[in-house]
């Protein structure tokens, strides 16, 4: 069972690193610590479910793969719309009115989200059950968890060529190391801020898109992986790619041995790391 | 007049730390902003590039008030600003610190790579170095040719020579003469007197957030009173 616990880990932590690179992002770039994440995380997941639902077996299955793209597409111009009307306007404010407008902006999104989509679960199996399941090892273990992996890992791989290679990513860098000089240097900084939020939200929302076939989007979907994401953020550090993956690597990984070892104290585990670390290297294990 | 200011008031909260600022800089000028640490040199820096909103007065630069605009517009109008503490982007390369000023200039006309090695020579060895590796001296020259790479008609320097030692302030003396015979304008931010007499005709003093003398370093050197002002 191990190998399963194991491989189970890593798929936890592999949505758990979609979540946190795009709080991540976020918050280094533009200094937000975004409680409406989870948000954009529950609007890719009910996008790709709805989407799935609506068109069912009647495109070819790579198709249906595809379609999981609308969660990323969805949640980036949500992100989009939530940053030109009301975050680029907390740039200069404290935390306090960070959190209060985020967490007000959780609210509406959960309103609006029972509005469009009613109040029942949504399961969108077909592209789970497409892939079947592998041998490995002798466990039989389901391919599309190892798909998300690999999409992780894909999107992993983007963001750190985006960021070290492209000019772009090497400007939002510089926002991120010191917003100030940045601003004096003449960087456009709040169209880079917009493309920061959209880019962070999208990778939200693919995540939610990818986690669909597997668990039925709920209202209240978001909530969960906010506080995980939160969790690999304090871990990992901000700012830091490499933060990000061993700090969901951890959580991901304390999940699954935790689930099977002592389920009861799972999720009390993930704090009591959280807050040793917040105690013995507040900047985290990769932080600046 | 290059840049010409009037009566800036600049608050931090409600407390005020520039008064009634009034200064000009020539086109071709090297200008100081001398006083101590504290006086409101960097302020008044700061001020111009946009980082420190005014709350009365304007800024005019090339005939045009610049006042409203955004750090990025007055960059983009051709000023160029190198910090007091040189904030380099530690994690970026010392060439990824300069290509970010080219960006910003886009397809404007841009201060080559030609140019700035030929003023600092020393930093085509290092190019490639994260800013977190460099000396105090090196990251202040990566600082400097970060605002040059703006291309700029006026430099906003602050503190270029503050911890350097006597042999590479000289360096860095003849590397501003090299920079004003290209052109470019400096106002330059600096507590030292016996630096500032060598390379600038035109001193303001700063004291607690005000002007309160304008004249040739010269002047200074000679008047006691100003010497103890300025501590040194």
């Amino acid at each position: 069972m191990w190998v399963i616990y194991t491989l189970n880990g890593l798929y936890f932590a592999a949505l758990l690193f979609l979540i946190s690179l795009g709080l991540n992002i976020i918050l280094g770039v533009m200094g937000i610590l975004n409680l409406a994440h989870g948000s954009l995380y529950a609007i890719g997941a009910f996008i790709a479910a709805w989407v799935i639902i609506a068109i069912g077996m009647k495109v070819p299955p790579f198709f249906l793969y595809v379609t999981l793209l609308s969660g990323l597409v969805l949640a980036g111009i949500v992100g989009f719309l939530m940053e030109k009307s009301l975050i680029r306007f907390m740039y200069k404010r404290t935390l306090e009115y960070q959190l209060l407008l985020t967490f007000g902006v959780l609210m509406l999104l959960e309103d609006v989200i029972k509005m469009i989509w009613g109040g029942q679960a949504y399961y969108a199996s077909a592209p789970f059950d497409l892939l079947g399941k592998v041998d490995i090892g002798g466990h039989v273990y389901p391919t599309y968890f190892l798909f998300v992996m690999a999409i992780a890992l894909i999107a992993g791989l983007f963001i750190w060529l985006f960021m070290s290679k492209t000019k772009l990513g090497i400007m939002l860098r510089a926002i991120s190391l010191d917003r100030e000089m940045a601003t004096g240097l003449g960087l456009d900084i709040n169209r880079l801020s917009t493309f920061a939020f959209v880019l962070g939200s999208g990778l939200a929302g693919l995540a939610g898109a990818l986690v669909v076939p597997t668990t039925p989007a709920l209202l209240g979907f978001g909530h969960e992986p906010l506080i995980l994401g939160f969790i690999v953020v304090v871990v990992g550090g901000l700012g830091s790619l490499k933060g990000a993956l061993v700090g969901s690597l951890l959580v991901g990984f304390t999940r699954s041995f935790g689930i099977a070892i002592f389920p009861e104290i799972e999720l009390p585990l993930l704090f009591l790391i959280a807050g040793i670390i917040l105690v013995v290297k507040p900047e985290g294990l990769f932080g600046r | 007049m290059l840049l010409n200011i009037e009566n800036l008031d600049v608050f931090i909260g409600s407390t005020q730390i520039l008064r009634n600022i009034s200064l000009g800089v020539n086109e071709g000028e090297i200008v100081c902003l001398l006083g101590r640490n504290g006086a409101g040199k960097s302020s008044i820096i700061k001020s111009i590039i946009g980082l420190y909103p005014s709350r009365s007065g304007k800024i005019t630069f090339r005939e045009k008030d610049i006042t409203p605009l955004s750090p990025r517009k007055k960059v983009l109008s051709g000023i160029g600003y190198s910090p007091e503490d040189t904030r380099i982007f530690t994690e970026l390369t010392v060439e990824e610190n300069i290509n970010l000023s080219t960006w910003v200039r886009g397809k404007g006309e841009i201060f080559s790579y030609e140019k700035i090695f030929a003023i600092f020579p020393k930093i085509k060895d290092f190019l490639d170095r994260k800013g977190l590796n460099l000396s105090g001296g090196e990251k202040k020259m990566v600082s400097i040719a970060r605002a040059l790479a703006l291309n700029p008609s006026l430099l906003l320097l602050d503190e270029a020579f503050e911890g350097l030692a006597p042999l590479v302030v000289n360096h860095f003396m003849e590397a501003l003469r090299q920079i004003r015979k290209l052109g470019v304008t400096i106002l330059l931010g600096e507590s030292n007197v016996r630096i500032v007499s060598q390379i600038t005709e035109r001193t303001y003093i700063i004291e607690r957030g005000e002007i309160i003398f304008e004249g040739h370093p010269r002047e200074i050197l000679e008047n006691e009173r100003l010497l103890k002002l300025v501590g040194k």
